[in-house]
């Protein structure tokens, strides 16, 4: 995704050797993604599924009403 | 003495082969307090030889902290994936990191992103490769993931 749009910047973060971000983003299984501190996914989903939640925040007409960001 | 068996690095050295372009990895690194640092370098050597479009250059992490911020790495060890420049061109940021160690199942997402920017097709259906190219705000998405 962050090759497709110069806007974004994608990390893989390693967790277990980062615990302070894992604490931080309350990383309680794996592959979890965070966008911008806000939208959080938890495992894996088809590729539709997650660039809709992914991008719920930045691109109204992309999200779910029923995937906004948690917490 | 590889960390890859010959038959990953025959398979490696053939995707590596469909490469249209160079690309650059960034290795942001520390000497002292830092032990994946060192794996992620043995980890990192291994691919040059299997490519001549694949080259790390070491940035040290304490003494080179404006090209850290540059990269928007702020922890070691780190990887930032460039398209490197040809004929004087400059390199182009894929704004693609990797926080930590790239072992286990990181090791083959470094690799998929290794081959995306060096020209891959990209595993993105039409469909959405426009919906994302209409983001205009800046957007940072962090994947965690661990070795296992």
């Amino acid at each position: 995704m962050a090759f497709a749009n110069e806007h974004i910047t994608a990390y893989a973060v390693e967790a277990t050797e980062f615990p302070d971000l894992a604490r931080r983003y309350r990383v309680t299984g794996v592959p979890k993604t965070v966008v911008n501190d806000a939208v959080e996914i938890l495992g894996a989903l088809p590729q539709d599924m997650f660039v809709s939640q992914a991008l719920a925040g930045v691109l109204p007409a992309a999200g779910q009403p029923e995937e906004q960001p948690k917490g | 003495m590889s960390l890859l068996a010959p038959n990953e690095q025959d398979q490696l050295r053939a995707w590596f082969g469909e490469m249209a372009g160079p690309v650059r990895l960034l290795f942001f690194t520390q000497t002292i307090g830092c032990e994946p640092c060192a794996q992620t370098r043995r980890i990192l050597d291994e691919l040059p030889p299997l490519s001549d479009k694949i080259t790390i250059d070491e940035v040290n992490f304490v003494l080179e902290k404006e090209k850290a911020a540059q990269y928007g790495v702020d922890r070691v060890p780190a990887i930032a994936l460039l398209a490197s420049g040809t004929n004087g061109t400059a390199d182009k940021d894929s704004r693609i990191r990797f926080l930590g160690s790239p072992s286990g199942h990181e090791f083959m997402s470094l690799i998929q992103a290794i081959l995306l920017v060096g020209g891959a097709a990209s595993h993105l259906s039409d469909d959405n490769r426009k919906r994302i190219a209409a983001v205009d705000k800046p957007v940072t998405i962090q994947v965690f993931s661990t070795p296992t």
